[in-house]
């Protein structure tokens, strides 16, 4: 199967996108490879404060005006920009396997994704609206509307660089606020690709900024600008936290998405021949660079035939796995990000041998489709007799590596789920309704699977999270959204 | 030749309706009598060609198996020889529509089977194609 054109022919120098206009940065400008080709493809500007500082300005400055706009006419750019991504669509997917690694399927996945969102916030006429009550006293009306707040930001991370920043920024514009997009800075092209579909969109300028640059300074530098009303970010744990006390301090609203470490629990009667296409979606889809990723399989039960079967046909699966450049459409799993990335996983290998699990799948070998650098690639590895102390089994490795446990029963699976300070995601794979239910009912984690190995939420459910995982309260995505980006104001009213 | 990912299975759907497309071009030509119905093959496939890729652009998501779904797909018994040699008369070239189209169809329907666990709109296409590719042997089969 032949490779598909590749959308960037020579490298691209990036800039930021502020009030309508493509400003070039005063900021120094930093390499943006491909990790499947080794080939750089753009140039990043690194923005300064100040440069920051003025898209919030032209922001705040566009903010009345846009507020003022008819809800029916600011969705009427939503549609317009749906339109525009739809005919884009094989373009945006390609740019996006160019600069994270992915597979073409996997872009185009992503691609859907966040035009899901911008359909979705194209209903804010009605998602916006408020309620009301007659006669809560004698010819008194009570009734509640909800009202944008000022300009926004949020911070992209590199594992959706396409589709995150649209869990927000639809629902912010949709319901009269301006926003400040800061992109990855690993994969920033796909975010400025969007920014031309936004200007020819024809978003009034200002409305939707894009600010290129270092994660740490700009996320620090909005929080603390006064200007801003609230930021989102998705990213590690760590830096979750923190950005949520910074805006607790700074009296910001917060969705900070963290990490995950997440647990498909499969029981006995579990049907293996569709479980197993559902674990390797899971656990290396996106080369296991997701946040609702598999990483612990928990087995349930003491048939050790089940036991073998699973373990078998997960690892036979898994050894079958073709790797390459993702824009080779028979590719199913692409490069790590970057090498650093691959040394990060390959130390995490080195750790879960030493401390004692068993590599029974070893993805430091890999045999690449196609003449690719072997720099950022990655097989997919399993390891079995994992337990819940070893490092491997707790934390996020963000990369194609498969743990196997066992549990007697499905008490013993729920309580080592609960072992984790993470609780993003966790799924079951069972043919029984009570276990499902226990299960769903139970676990303390956002997004359940029931047979579904990627709980992801569609875009008019919210994205959810719980424990280390997430923090705030509002999530991004559908009606959470709506009320994130608006304040409730509540009116009693009387006439004489 | 293998197919695996989901993205391999529509471009080969794509293909096979490009290739037929030109087939039913060329007959339209060489048999005026039966233009046509050649010609109405031919609108039909460029539509088909849409289908599959309209069903698969609007449901493919990050969180279903795309990459996984025809593991073990083998496009080899579906492959479509459109060489029609020359001088062959209507009903040879009829003879050879039919076996396009069975082919065709049978690649339909196992793609149909194969990806129930994409979202239904896939499967639907591929099962609302094969009808309609089945339907042609009535139109063809007088023909012979």
């Amino acid at each position: 199967m032949a490779v598909l054109e590749e959308p960037i022919k020579e490298p691209l120098v990036l800039k930021n996108y502020i009030d309508g206009e493509w400003v070039e940065s005063k900021g120094e400008l930093q390499d943006i490879v491909n990790p499947a080709t080794g080939k750089i493809i753009a140039k990043v500007p690194y923005s300064t404060r100040e440069e920051v500082d003025e898209a919030v300005e032209v922001a705040k400055e566009a903010f009345p005006e846009w507020r003022r706009t008819t809800p029916l006419a600011r969705v009427r750019c939503l549609f317009r920009l749906k339109e525009l991504l739809e005919e884009n669509f094989e373009e945006v997917s390609r740019v996006q396997t160019m600069e994270h690694g992915k597979t073409i399927d996997e872009s185009r996945g992503e691609t859907r994704r966040g035009i899901e969102n911008v359909e979705v916030a194209a209903g804010i006429p009605t998602l916006m609206m408020g309620y009301n009550l007659e006669d809560i006293a004698t010819g008194i009306d009570e009734y509640l509307i909800r009202q944008p707040l000022g300009v926004f930001s949020c911070v992209a991370p590199f594992n959706f660089p396409f589709m995150i920043p649209l869990w927000f920024a639809p629902y912010a514009l949709g319901t009269g606020n301006c926003i400040i997009v800061k992109p990855s800075s690993r994969c920033p092209i796909t975010q400025t690709k969007l920014g031309e579909l936004v200007d020819e969109a024809g978003f009034p300028p200002g409305v939707w900024n894009i600010v290129h640059g270092s994660g740490s300074m700009i996320s620090s530098a909005l929080i603390e600008h006064p200007d801003i009303e609230g930021i989102s970010f998705v990213g590690s744990t760590r830096v979750a936290k923190e950005i949520y006390r910074q805006c607790g301090e700074n009296g910001k609203r917060v969705i900070a998405q963290g990490g995950a470490k997440n647990f498909m629990v499969i029981m006995p009667d579990g049907d293996l021949r569709n479980t197993i296409p559902a674990f390797m979606t899971s656990f290396f889809g996106n080369t296991g660079q997701r946040c609702l990723s598999g990483a612990n399989a928990v087995v349930v039960g003491e048939d050790d035939a089940f036991y073998k079967r699973f373990k078998e046909a997960f690892v036979d699966a898994a050894s079958r796995i073709r790797i390459g450049y993702g824009l080779d459409e028979a590719v199913q799993m692409g490069p790590m990000l970057s090498e650093k990335a691959k040394e990060r996983v390959l130390g995490y290998i080195e750790k879960g041998i030493e401390e004692g699990a068993k590599l029974i799948l070893d993805g430091r070998k890999v045999k690449i489709t196609g003449d690719y650098p072997e720099t950022c690639f990655l097989a997919a590895s399993i390891f079995e007799d994992v337990t819940v102390d070893m490092t491997i089994a707790k934390d996020e490795i963000f990369g194609p590596v498969g743990n196997i446990m066992r549990a007697k029963d499905l008490d013993e699976a729920i309580r080592i789920i609960h072992t984790s300070p993470y609780g993003n995601a966790a799924s079951i794979f069972t043919s029984s309704g009570r276990f499902a239910r226990e299960f769903q009912y139970r676990v303390n984690c956002g997004d359940i699977g029931i047979n579904v190995g990627i709980a992801a939420p569609m875009a008019f459910f919210p994205f959810s999270g719980m424990k280390d995982s997430f923090f705030g309260i509002l999530h991004g995505q559908g009606q959470e959204a709506i009320r994130f980006f608006t304040e409730s104001k509540v009116v009693i009213q009387r006439w004489w | 030749m293998q197919l695996t990912t989901a993205s391999e299975i529509i471009r080969f759907a794509k293909e096979l309706e490009d290739r037929a497309a030109k087939f039913y071009d060329g007959l339209a030509t060489r048999y005026p009598e039966a233009k046509e119905i050649f010609s109405s093959f031919v609108k039909e496939n460029r539509k088909n060609k849409i289908l599959v890729q309209r069903a698969y652009n609007e449901v493919v998501t990050d969180a279903i198996e795309t990459g996984f779904s025809f593991e073990g797909f083998e496009a080899d018994p579906y492959m479509i020889d459109v060489d029609l040699a020359q001088g062959a008369d209507l009903s040879r070239a009829v003879k050879k529509a039919l076996e396009i189209e069975g082919k065709t169809q049978a690649f339909y329907a196992t793609a149909a089977e194969m990806s129930r666990a994409l979202l239904a709109d896939i499967p639907r296409t591929f099962e609302r194609i094969a009808k309609k590719r089945a339907e042609r042997n009535v139109k063809l089969t007088p023909l012979l």
